[in-house]
């Protein structure tokens, strides 16, 4: 079965053993992974991303991912609330998300705080996967050894909750835009960012 | 669980996609974004992962076989928007780089969907005997 995956940690450093952890169990072939970033809350409720300072052209994209992506992790209404969220903050930045929305946003950027809070509280950190297992056991089991809490929802009902459109550069091609060019297809550590410490 | 999994052609084509998007990825995160130098290898790694493709097919299930055949179809894409790109500049240029950019994980990720197909496949196999 393919599932979306969100593996919440108390602190980020912890997140990025549970990112490595995860691409492990790929290499053991115990599960595939597809794949994954590291997104963190911080104090104030802004949500960050693990984040090339990518091309302007796919900034957007980047921004609308993360509210679509946790609020899909959520359940349909969170897919609804986290996909406004994402067009709200998608051309605000690339890499910081929230933390420069302006006050016009903020009710969006609230109700998504509300939407999301019960995968990501603040001071938090969480990988978020797309990955094939057969069992849910390596993953859960793994984790939980690390200390890290797994939600889950399947593929298929992140796709039936249609607030993700096709690809805009090909249609029809059954993915989750922009889901899918959110997530890194390999495992991505970031250079360090003080905005996480 | 596989602790001594043993990489074959299809983990050794995924690696090799994974590499591909890295690299375009990598060059389009840069500051003031991908050269024409950078897209100029990008055909020939997407030639030699599709090589490495069509040579590992055969003995691969029916689902695996037609999630190649897509990563085939993407890389094809890959090779030609590079190709496009290094012909173009401005605005064409940018459109070139994003395909690539957006071909390349396209790829990448139908090559780790085979490698999906090919272990459930080997799991229930296992699991038979």
């Amino acid at each position: 079965m393919r599932n979306y995956i969100a593996v919440v940690f108390d602190d980020t450093t912890k997140a990025y053993e549970g990112l490595h952890a995860l691409w492990q169990l790929d290499n053991e072939g115990a599960v595939t992974v597809h794949g994954t970033t590291v997104v963190h809350r911080n104090d104030w409720g802004g949500f960050q991303v693990d984040s090339k300072d990518t091309h302007p052209a796919l900034a957007t994209a980047v921004g609308v991912g993360i509210g679509a992506l946790l609020g899909a992790l959520a359940g349909p209404a969170g897919a609804a609330v986290g996909a406004a969220k994402g067009a709200a903050i998608g051309a605000a930045s690339g890499g910081t998300v929230g933390a420069v929305t302006d006050l016009a946003r903020a009710d969006t950027r609230d109700e998504s705080r509300y939407e999301t809070g019960w995968v990501l509280g603040a001071g938090q950190s969480a990988v978020i996967g797309d990955v094939s297992e057969d069992t849910t056991f390596p993953i859960d089991e793994r984790m939980r050894i690390l200390g890290g809490t797994v939600h889950r929802r399947a593929w298929s009902a992140v796709r039936d909750d249609k607030w993700f459109g096709d690809s805009y550069l090909y249609p029809n091609d059954g993915y989750l835009y922009p889901y899918d060019y959110y997530l890194y297809p390999y495992e991505y550590i970031p250079p360090y960012d003080p905005w996480w410490a | 669980m596989q602790d001594t999994h043993i990489k074959d052609a299809v983990d050794q084509v995924r690696a090799a996609a994974q590499q591909l998007h890295k690299a375009i990825s990598d060059a389009a995160a840069k500051r003031g974004g991908a050269t024409k130098a950078d897209l100029q290898a990008v055909p020939q790694m997407a030639k030699a992962a599709i090589d490495s493709i069509k040579g590992s097919m055969g003995a691969q299930n029916e689902v695996a076989k037609t999630r190649l055949a897509e990563a085939v179809t993407y890389l094809e894409a890959t090779g030609k928007h590079a190709a496009d790109g290094v012909k173009s500049s401005g605005k064409e240029f940018q459109t070139a780089v994003r395909q690539t950019v957006s071909d390349a994980r396209a790829a990448a990720q139908k090559v780790s969907e085979a490698v999906a197909a090919k272990r459930t496949a080997e799991s229930t196999q296992s699991a038979r005997k």
